[in-house]
């Protein structure tokens, strides 16, 4: 035991994987959002940027900057239980479920055993959390969906989904904000601007946010 | 001032782009090869991050009622001015009233970057004012050049010299260097081998999003992986084996395994790769790689 006691912090080493030789990929599983709220508040000054994403963070070095003492000293940091409760703001989204802004929603309940009515109940019972946002600016990745709705993508993308679509992709669901192909089961709409880059906050959910589906 | 007598296939505004908002699902963007675009406002007196044009494979014919000073870096395109003057590349052009400056197809390579002095005055949108094509902000409008399209520049930021620039030696030909990516490890022997052993063609179904490749597929273990952080220079392998490089407007997040990344002072030459182009790929450790941070390129006065 001699060794150990170097008066050196007992901290569990930091792991990463390279992507490139500026972005380091840090595998956070259920921590990342508190992980990224942690690292957002050290505001370090060799990072670029921090993609949260699902069980991991890629943190984007600034050109030609390597890791600092900082850097590790910030991705080992212990979290405290505050950091832990991430303070999302809470949004209720108004949903036209199901008919022509949901056209996937008959085959998906039937899949899970539900009446359209039952699946969208249980949809707009929970509360969501964001988790990310990837694919497209502004699109939010929603955990927290009960487990009997969850549905694996559709086989072949629908070419056109319009903006606004609330769908169903894995363990996921999110919200289209700008029309375009998709993959994602769309069970109905809403009229919410997710993405607006002349707003002074572009995207209206962010990491941390809690979200609620309230039927129209 | 530019009038656009006729537009080439994609002339986009770029200027550095706008890192820190990845976390929204917005890529940083900007000019495809960074320094290209900083030396060419500087032969104008230009600060490095003012705008200019990005022009890729087929050019534009541009007018300049009130003539101009301008630049042009990058991939040398067969190129003409309306004065008879020669197009030189990497050097302060003075254009008289009137001027026309067309530019055709690349001699080689793919994209140029046309600087021109006070910068476009295109509005800022989420800090920079490069176009994003895939949601249609920033630039003109959000959209490539159009015929008819008038573009005004700004208020220059510093004193003028003529200049001439001297691009850094490229290093290595041929092959872009990668750093091994996160999931290497669910490729086999068979699947590395294809990739580090045999050339791949640039597919016509590539843009700033992504180079999608073709050439031998990469095989690897098919599992679910959850969306993960991404970069443009990532190389991700979708099910069908074949690569794709993301590019600077591509997703912050991907769900295909990523087998390696093109380096930082690699993206110019990965700027330079056209359709039916083929690449090799050959590994550098990171911290060669961070050594290897973009040539310097030299500056010489005109009389």
């Amino acid at each position: 035991m001699g060794k150990q006691t170097t008066g050196q912090p007992l901290v569990a080493p930091t792991c990463w994987r390279w992507v490139g030789e500026r972005g380091l990929r840090v595998e956070t599983g259920a921590m990342t959002l508190a992980r990224y709220a942690s690292l957002l508040s050290s505001n370090l000054s060799d990072i670029e940027d921090i993609i949260p994403a699902d069980g991991s963070l890629l943190l984007i070095l600034r050109r030609a900057a390597r890791v600092s003492p900082e850097v590790r000293a910030a991705l080992s940091a212990p979290l405290d239980v505050a950091q832990m409760a991430v303070k999302g703001k809470r949004h209720e989204i108004v949903v036209d479920y199901g008919g022509a802004a949901g056209p996937d929603l008959p085959a998906l309940a039937k899949r899970a055993g539900m009446s359209v009515a039952a699946y969208i109940d249980c949809h707009a019972a929970t509360e969501y959390t964001v988790a990310f946002l990837g694919f497209q600016p502004g699109f939010p990745y929603l955990q927290g969906l009960p487990p009997t709705l969850q549905a694996t993508r559709r086989a072949s993308p629908r070419q056109q989904v319009a903006a606004g679509s609330v769908a169903i992709g894995g363990p996921y669901t999110g919200i289209y904000p700008a029309g375009g192909p998709g993959g994602w089961h769309v069970i109905g709409r809403t009229d919410a601007v997710l993405f607006d880059p002349e707003r002074p906050a572009p995207a209206l959910l962010i990491p941390g946010d809690r979200v609620r589906f309230v039927p129209a | 001032m530019i009038e656009v007598l006729r537009a080439g296939l994609c002339d986009l505004v770029m200027d550095l782009g706008r890192p820190g908002r990845r976390m929204l699902g917005v890529p940083a963007g900007g000019a495809a090869d960074p320094a290209a675009l900083a030396v060419a406002n500087r032969l104008v007196g230009n600060d490095a991050a003012a705008a200019g044009l990005e022009i890729a494979l087929s050019g534009p014919r541009l007018q300049f009622p009130q003539g101009g000073v301008a630049a042009l870096t990058g991939a040398r395109f067969a190129a003409r001015r309306s004065s008879g003057a020669p197009v030189a590349w990497n050097e302060t052009l003075v254009l008289a009233a009137g001027e026309v400056l067309t530019l055709d197809r690349p001699e080689t390579g793919c994209r140029c970057w046309l600087a021109l002095r006070g910068g476009l005055a295109v509005p800022s949108v989420m800090g920079s004012r490069s176009t994003f094509l895939p949601s249609g902000f920033g630039g003109h409008g959000g959209r490539a050049l159009q015929a008819g399209d008038v573009l005004r520049c700004g208020v220059p930021a510093n004193e003028m010299k003529l200049l001439r620039a001297s691009p850094p030696v490229d290093e290595v030909e041929g092959c872009l260097r990668v750093v091994a990516g996160p999931q290497i490890g669910r490729f086999d022997d068979v699947g590395l081998a294809a990739f580090f052993g045999t050339p791949y063609r640039v597919d016509a179904a590539s843009d700033r999003r992504g180079l999608r490749l073709a050439g031998t597929p990469v095989s690897h273990r098919r599992a679910e992986l959850p969306s993960q952080g991404v970069l443009p220079g990532s190389v991700q392998v979708p099910p069908d084996g074949q690569p794709i490089i993301l590019g600077w407007d591509g997703p912050v997040t991907g769900g295909y395994p990523v087998i390696a990344g093109v380096i930082t002072a690699d993206l110019p030459r990965l700027a330079q790769l056209k359709p039916g182009e083929a690449v090799r790929f050959v590994t550098i450790e990171v911290e060669a790689a961070r050594e290897r941070a973009a040539g310097q390129w030299r500056f010489k006065e005109l009389a």
